[in-house]
């Protein structure tokens, strides 16, 4: 398997951190999208650990340390994986 | 670099939004810029100085908070052009404070290695250690330094602490740029600089535990909670909007009475004749009936300055995003339009931190209709002498709401046809906003703030006003008649040939021409309105401004047409209350509104159609009333 096909299978089994459960640890496994370049300099980079707070229209969530509210449109760009 | 005492060196302060560049700057040159705890309160660009140890003058700019050198908002883009030396009058700075959050490395070190990378000299200040430490982050200065090739300063600068070692890092000669070690890896760009940031704070930040519960996190548990969250913020509006109204009114009487007294200092002072009638009617009555807005003022000023610090006004943007997209804008605009209603110029400064451009010239259009503290006086003559009472009764509560609604309302109407009208954004702008942890308000900085708006308002009444009180009282008292009656004597002078020029153009409105020179001369600030009334129908400024206002009514209700038909009947009052709820004037907010949005255009644009709107909001009333029947 090449490692793009991997990488393109990694993408598609990952959530979106909308799809993540309120209270649920995850961590970032892509950014893919327009607002990519924005939401790594708030800190929502590969690797990092997130806490997600609170649902709705704006989510909540905790990134080392700090508390960001980001639109729903945002969020589905940003690709997670269960801790661990 | 300069290092010779003419010229002196200049550092700039650069840091993430809320990581405390602010109050960085205030101690260090003792100045007094506006500090909150809430993302781009620097919208501009403040500069101040101060002393190395060693005697050694430098120039500190405080530039406003970025996430990163890319800047897509027009604040971030101040910050690196200021960085860049690309700003007309600043220099390019000798060396570079980075201003961090010591709790939150992981996100702030983005900026400081871009930073580094521009080959400037760089210093850290690790803001904040005792909430870092506080919060179970085990931190390690020494390595921070190592690794980054930067002097490294822990401090807390709310508290003064570490200030000294801060100045002991500026001292000449300034460290050299340092080498970037992440250049160095196989990655580059963004990706090497987020891998080293992600080795480094394994490092020199640990943490504990990566999530515990904070106060901060419980506190929000509630204070965003769907149902107690709105709860909250509706309690703490009213709050604010009581004691403006309310509570306000005590220290009002104060200023009444002193001024009361003056008048009748004067009276005593000088025989009747010109100067004591300019005095007296002219600069007390005029002057006097502005300045008593003071506390009201100060009010609003110390109520946003108190969100902001405590971090609750992040809360309030965030809450509010869902009714604020109903008006096709975002809960980022919710701060300027709430600051607003009590100054529109602060409110249009405050636009610098909505990302969208587009987004941001709508908010700048319609703020100056979220009521401002300079109609009130307008209000509070016309609205009892409407309900036929004295001051201060619920049904008169019930009206001053309903023109708030009305005046927000019409706002957000326009904003939805604007925004639309505009067309999406070129980039992709969606709500981001950093919810800071709930802080104890900085008083210090709070109440210094509140003076400084209070300065520059009792400013404005020492000059415009005063200005145009002289003016006022002069067109309205030469050219002089030998007639003892006092309605004869106006309609020969000056005013009263300028009213009865422009009385065809408001007599559609219900105004003779006494009401339309006042609504002229109020063009340059409303509440000369008030003023303006009382020189035009020859009030004495009595005991307090309660009772001027009050005798000023009582030569309203008896005022004529010459057929004898009474001028202020309730159609023509609610026509005149329509009108200044929509027209925009204001020099000054016309004058920030161009510098703002970058283009006369646009600040004309919006003065012509908002007071066209007004005169046919206010034409529609008094005409269709009348077919009505009223």
């Amino acid at each position: 398997m090449s490692p793009a096909l991997a990488a393109d299978l990694e993408i598609d089994s990952a959530m979106t951190l909308n799809q993540v459960g309120v209270g649920c640890d995850v961590r970032i496994r892509f950014l893919s999208g327009p607002g990519c370049d924005r939401l790594r300099d708030l800190g929502f980079c590969e690797q990092l650990q997130v806490r997600k707070l609170a649902g709705g229209r704006n989510l909540i969530c905790s990134v080392c340390g700090t508390r960001m509210a980001i639109s729903r449109e945002l969020a589905e760009q940003v690709l997670v994986a269960p801790m661990g | 670099m300069r290092t010779s005492p003419e010229t002196p060196a200049t550092i700039a302060l650069i840091g993430n939004p809320n990581a405390g560049k602010t109050t960085l700057f205030n101690t260090l040159t003792g100045a007094n810029q506006k500090v909150g705890n809430y993302s781009g309160v620097t919208v501009e660009l403040k500069s101040g100085e101060t002393f190395t140890p060693h005697g050694k003058k430098l120039r500190v700019l405080d530039l406003p908070g970025c996430y990163s050198l890319r800047a897509p908002s027009p604040d971030e883009k101040v910050a690196v052009d200021a960085l860049q030396g690309n700003l007309p009058g600043h220099p390019k700075p000798d060396l570079v404070v980075c201003v961090v959050d010591a709790s939150n490395l992981e996100r702030h070190l983005h900026l400081v290695l871009q930073v580094i990378d521009l080959g400037i000299p760089t210093v850290l200040a690790l803001n904040m250690v005792d909430m870092a430490e506080k919060s179970g982050l085990r931190l390690d200065p020494a390595k921070l330094s190592e690794e980054l090739g930067v002097p490294v300063v822990p401090m807390q600068a709310s508290a003064g602490r570490g200030i000294i070692e801060l100045k002991q890092a500026l001292r000449f000669p300034f460290p050299t740029p340092p080498q970037a070690k992440w250049a160095a890896g196989t990655n580059e760009g963004d990706a090497a600089r987020r891998e080293f940031i992600l080795d480094l704070c394994e490092l020199a930040a640990r943490r504990a535990d990566a999530h515990q519960l904070t106060f901060s996190d419980r506190l929000d548990h509630w204070l965003l909670h769907p149902i107690l969250g709105w709860v909250v913020f509706l309690a703490a509006m009213f709050t604010v909007f009581w004691a403006i109204f309310s509570f306000a009114q005590i220290p009002m009487g104060w200023i009444e009475t002193a001024q009361g007294g003056v008048a009748g200092w004067v009276e005593s002072l000088i025989p009747e004749g010109d100067l004591r009638s300019l005095l007296v009617d002219g600069v007390l009555g005029g002057v006097g009936g502005v300045m008593v807005f003071l506390p009201q003022i100060l009010l609003l000023f110390f109520f946003i300055g108190l969100l902001e610090s405590s971090g609750y006004m992040a809360r309030a943007a965030y809450l509010m995003d869902g009714v604020m997209s109903k008006a096709g804008l975002s809960g980022k605009a919710f701060l300027p339009l709430f600051s607003s209603y009590a100054c529109a110029i602060p409110g249009v400064m405050a636009t610098r931190t909505i990302d969208s451009a587009k987004e941001r010239l709508v908010t700048i259009f319609v703020a100056p209709w979220m009521s401002c503290s300079a109609r009130l006086p307008v209000y509070f003559l016309i609205v009892p002498l409407l309900l036929h009472e004295n001051e201060g009764s619920w049904k008169q509560a019930l009206i001053l709401f309903a023109i708030y609604a009305l005046g927000t309302l019409s706002a957000f109407g326009v904003a939805r046809v604007l925004r639309r009208k505009l067309g999406p954004d070129a980039g992709n702008h969606h709500f981001l906003l950093e919810l800071p942890p709930y802080r104890a308000p900085q008083w210090k900085y709070i109440f210094r703030h509140v003076l400084e708006r209070g300065g520059s308002f009792v400013a404005k009444a020492g000059t415009i006003i005063l200005g145009l009180s002289i003016l006022l009282w002069a067109l309205g008292t030469y050219p002089k008649t030998d007639s003892k009656d006092d309605a004869e004597a106006l309609a020969h002078s000056a005013m009263g040939r300028i009213g009865a020029v422009i009385e065809p153009l408001v007599k559609p409105l219900g105004f003779d021409g006494r009401v339309g020179t006042a609504i002229l001369t109020s063009f340059a600030a409303r509440e000369v309105f008030n003023s303006s009334m009382a020189v035009i129908f020859r009030v004495e400024a009595a005991e307090n401004d309660k009772q001027t206002r009050a005798s000023l009514r009582g030569r309203l209700a008896a005022a004529k047409w010459p057929d004898g038909a009474p001028l202020f009947t309730p159609l023509s009052m609610i026509s005149l209350l329509v009108f200044y709820i929509y027209a925009l004037q204001c020099l000054p907010t016309t004058a920030v509104v161009a510098r703002e949005a970058g283009s006369w255009k646009w600040a004309l644009g919006q003065f012509a159609f908002m007071c066209g709107f007004a005169y046919v909001s206010s034409l529609l009333v008094f005409q269709g009333g009348k077919i009505l029947g009223f």
